[in-house]
């Protein structure tokens, strides 16, 4: 039937009703398959087994494009079989519905399933059905960063062929500043002046994730304060209860707490702000798939340090618009803060900064490089 | 204490701009009987309106717009900033002058020394818009506990704003209806926050401001929340000294006011807490109002005889009649401003606070909310035991007809509002669909696509105490206690929600802060040796009126052929034969008559 319009399905765990990297992932992926496949006059559905239908921020898609099935697994099953079994390509947002894709594939093996491999989920042993589905079922796994395909062939030893590497974009929808000044505001909010030297991690707080290093932060901010009386840490994201005595004791045993700033969750509408407000932006982490947080601030001509063992290189493009460190190593964390606070960019510095970023992960060359992804895979 | 208006605008003629303000303040002239003023900036198309019901500074000192000497700064100005003898003593260090004695010119001598900073620096009910002539900006800055409302509506590069909402619609600023407030309304019983009735109004957010850049007629909106590191209270002892420290500053500081001032009483554990400290600070001046009735069941006399023996100031006691509600219902009504089904009770009391010579009087609002004294607060244990079975388990739900089990469908949808309407809802979203006769669908979407709403994980008591503040407080009892108090020029005072006493409760650690073992146990220890056993070692009364048999007995609420559809008329069957309760048949009502 060659009239019939291409059938596209994304497949989704969460995408609208919580926000961390994954979920901005898969809604700036949501929003360019919308607007290809509009194009294209194809048939787009994005499915979210965890969301409700009114959780879709229609900025992103349509509502007829967007199904949610409000966390019943058994409404997913039915869709699968009567609808799924029918499309032509199906990706999946994460692994854990490779057993969705494995029965797509059984019902309709000329069904093409990508897969989209982040980071820490699939850089470990994966259960049978899963990586079944990565070595066998799926055509595609769309990495987010060479790090992780590298991950993808060393723990699964899957054929490289098959993993490419498509870096995030920016949001379409985060502002970019096009003026450099600290928001009065927050300025305000937090008791600052524009002289305060601030520097800015944004992560999920989870005292079970101990690998993202803003206790490194804290320490360096430590041997810092004295030379630097002015430095202020911004330590934001929503955490628990456990972490945050946790983060409360680091702070207090490290005697910074004068100096570190715990606000909790950020507002997205504030978060441009934010990087706005910073001068220096430090995610030490360990296990960063990409790290779409180091893109946002950079859009906003922040300058950024991240870790050097995981994707974050591919999101500073291995140092042309970062820092990249030893995360275990407080001596060389403490140095390159340093560097950063003596010579602080100047406004065409930043302005430079953003256009750079900007010129790399923006949304239309993320687009085209996927309209060429998908016809390549329907003309085979 | 007053209302305030403005409009700002380069399209309408200066002297078409002012006269909508015009019509504006005429229609809030009920909640600030004692002064009008206008101010006009025509190269900006800006007019600030303002209406004054004077309770500091009695003079024409006070009267507003008000600008500091230069002129730089002009103000409208609703509320009352409790800590403006502190700040006023700060600024005159800092070399400030002042001509009178009201807390207006602190907030405009405030600015001119701290700029946006200042907002967080105030403490206490309020509402204004501030024109800064020189960097060409106007704010509009509302409370941080959303005591004291501002309604705005902005569109085509213009921003008008106003205390009530019906002052924008009579002043044609939105006169189309907002399609969904209907839903709202028959789902929670009043109009949550941000939506109103009318298209495009909403409210500003409590804690924030918005700021209006003149040049690019564009506007942002922001909190000026200053945050603080929390530090949590773990001993009981130190928790019921803070509390008793901290109230007790808090009435005082809210007895301030060079008008009389009184304490609603009820009998309940609240206002009688609040009646016997006002009463240490004011001794003979403190005046007490209350109400009662002939219906045996709701007559809290024997309570309140046993704080009124121990004040020492005048004592008003006034007798509600099944006759008064006949009487007055329909001038209730009006001056609701937006539909509710609560507020009757404020409105009377008011009445009568205003009828023997007050301007201002404090409330126990807020005390439930705080320290757990409502049933939610067990309950919403038994809502995450439900949570834990997947959603479509309770979908057969709204097939029940007993009401209590119908609100169960609510477990069907994956939704915070969900949960918050299973515990304090009035009609299921099936409900809503008969008797608005519209799709479900539709019902489902209005009601749940607030995104803004903090993910509830642990249903706790903490839990259940963030819904009782910032849903059924600030929607319901807040905005109706101050819309019906101003109805007749009188400023009602909530010294609960004072900022550093929320602040204080919201940092005592949940297992003493929550003590089930009695209803706001923690609130009554700190003060057992002032507050008399028997009025906390009682059933819980609330400010209750008896609606349910007045409602019942009202030619109109009860007569059916007046309700359209058949849903609307088998409800009101139900509730003539008392097996519902009174206000969702008066949401019906009132939609009836909005009609």
């Amino acid at each position: 039937m060659p009239n019939m319009p291409k059938r596209i399905i994304l497949l989704t765990l969460q995408t609208f009703s919580t926000t961390g990297g994954i979920q901005k992932m898969t809604r700036t992926l949501a929003h360019s398959l919308f607007h290809i496949s509009k194009q294209q006059k194809w048939d787009f559905k994005l499915w979210s087994l965890y969301d409700s239908r009114y959780d879709l921020m229609s900025q992103y898609l349509a509502p007829e494009n967007f199904v949610g099935f409000g966390r019943s697994k058994f409404k997913l099953g039915i869709a699968t079989l009567v609808k799924g079994t029918r499309a032509d390509i199906v990706i999946l947002s994460h692994v854990n519905l490779a057993l969705i894709g494995v029965i797509i594939k059984i019902l309709n093996p000329k069904c093409q399933l990508w897969l989209v491999a982040h980071g820490i989920e699939v850089w470990r042993p994966l259960t049978i059905v899963k990586r079944a589905f990565v070595r066998h079922f799926s055509s595609k796994i769309i990495c987010v960063s060479s790090f992780t395909k590298q991950q993808m062939i060393k723990w699964h030893n899957v054929d490289a062929e098959k993993c490419i590497v498509l870096n995030n974009a920016v949001d379409p929808f985060i502002k970019h500043p096009d003026e450099f000044e600290k928001p009065e505001y927050l300025l305000n909010r937090y008791s600052l002046t524009p002289e305060n030297q601030v520097i800015f991690t944004l992560t999920r707080l989870a005292s079970s994730e101990q690998y993202k290093g803003y206790e490194q932060v804290i320490k360096a901010v430590s041997m810092l304060k004295n030379r630097f009386p002015d430095i202020r840490y911004i330590l934001s994201g929503q955490y628990d209860s456990t972490e945050e005595s946790r983060i409360k004791e680091l702070i207090s045993s490290c005697e910074v707490e004068e100096n570190v700033i715990l606000t909790g969750f950020l507002h997205e509408k504030e978060l441009a702000d934010y990087f706005l407000l910073a001068d220096l932006f430090v995610l030490p982490s360990k296990k960063e798939g990409f790290g779409i947080v180091f893109i946002e601030a950079l859009a906003c001509g922040l300058p950024v340090i991240c870790g050097n063992a995981d994707g974050s290189v591919d999101a500073i493009r291995n140092g042309e618009l970062g820092t990249a460190i030893n995360v275990n190593d407080l001596d060389e964390l403490e140095r390159t803060i340093v560097t950063y606070l003596q010579h602080p960019l100047t406004t065409a510095k930043r302005a430079s900064l953003q256009s750079r970023c900007l010129s790399h992960f923006n949304e239309k060359n993320y687009r085209k490089n996927l309209l060429k992804l998908i016809n390549d895979e329907l003309a085979t | 204490m007053c209302r305030i208006a403005g409009i700002i605008s380069k399209k309408l003629k200066p002297a078409e701009i002012r006269e909508k303000v015009a019509i504006m303040c005429h229609a809030l002239r009920h909640g600030g009987p004692d002064d009008e003023g206008i101010f006009c900036d025509d190269e900006k198309g800006l007019v600030f309106g303002h209406r004054r019901l004077s309770i500091i500074d009695l003079s024409q000192n006070g009267h507003q717009p008000m600008a500091d000497v230069h002129q730089k700064i002009w103000i409208t100005f609703n509320g009352e900033i409790y800590n403006y003898p502190e700040l006023k003593e700060k600024l005159l260090a800092l070399g400030a002058k002042f001509h009178s004695n009201t807390d207006t010119e602190v907030i405009l001598q405030a600015y001119i020394h701290w700029g946006m900073a200042s907002f967080s620096k105030f403490r206490g009910i309020f509402a204004f818009g501030l024109y800064d002539t020189e960097k060409s900006l106007t704010y509009l800055v509302r409370d941080s506990a959303g005591v004291k409302p501002l309604y705005y509506h902005t569109g085509d590069g213009e921003l008008s704003f106003s205390s009530e909402v019906s002052a924008l619609k009579k002043a044609g600023i939105s006169a189309e209806a907002d399609s969904t407030w209907k839903v709202r309304f028959l789902a929670y019983g009043h109009i949550p926050e941000p939506y109103t009735t009318l298209k495009g109004v909403y409210s500003l957010p409590k804690g924030e401001f918005l700021c209006w850049h003149h040049k690019k007629d564009t506007y942002e909106i922001h909190s000026y929340h200053v945050a603080a590191n929390r530090t949590i209270i773990n001993d009981a002892e130190e928790a019921r000294e803070q509390i008793r420290n901290i109230l007790t500053r808090a009435i005082t500081r809210q007895l301030i006011a060079d008008a009389p001032i009184g304490v609603f009483l009820s009998g309940g554990i609240d206002s009688s807490l609040i009646t016997l400290i006002a009463n240490q600070q004011k001794h003979a001046q403190l005046k007490t109002i209350s109400i009662f009735f002939n219906e045996k069941e709701y007559d809290e006399r024997v309570y309140q005889s046993l704080i009124l023996k121990e004040i020492e100031g005048e004592k008003y006691a006034h007798l509600v009649r099944h006759q008064d509600f006949e009487e007055f219902l329909p001038h209730i009504i009006d001056d609701m401003d937006m539909p509710t089904t609560d507020g009757i009770n404020t409105w009377f009391i008011s009445k009568y606070a205003h009828d023997d010579g007050l301007k201002a009087v404090l409330s126990g609002v807020g005390g439930d909310e705080l320290f757990g004294g409502y049933p939610s607060f067990s309950r919403i244990k038994y809502l995450k035991q439900m949570r834990q079975f997947p959603p479509i388990t309770f979908s057969a739900a709204k097939y029940f007809t007993s009401d209590r089990y119908k609100k169960i469908s609510f477990l069907t949808y994956n939704h915070p509002l969900a949960d918050y309407l299973l515990l304090r809802g009035h009609y299921t979203p099936a409900d809503i669909a008969k008797i608005l006769d519209t799709d479900l669908t539709e019902v489902e979407d209005i009601l749940f696509n607030n995104k803004l709403l903090p993910y509830i994980s642990n249903y706790d008591e903490e839990d259940a105490a963030w819904f009782e503040v910032n849903l059924y407080m600030q929607n319901q009892l807040l905005r109706d206690t101050d819309v019906m108090g101003m109805s007749h020029g009188l400023e009602v005072r909530v010294p609960f929600l004072d900022e550093d006493f929320k602040k204080l409760a919201e940092n005592i650690a949940p297992g003493i802060r929550f003590d089930m073992s009695q209803p706001k146990k923690l609130l009554v220890d700190s003060f057992k040796d002032m507050l008399p056993r028997a009025i906390w070692d009682r059933s819980k009364m609330g400010f209750t009126f008896p609606l349910q048999q007045w409602m019942r007995e009202h030619h109109e609420i009860n007569n059916e052929s007046l309700y359209k559809g058949k849903k609307a008329k088998s409800i009101v069957k139900d509730f003539k034969k008392n097996t519902m309760h009174w206000s969702k048949v008066f949401a019906l009502y009132q939609i009836q008559r909005y009609a």
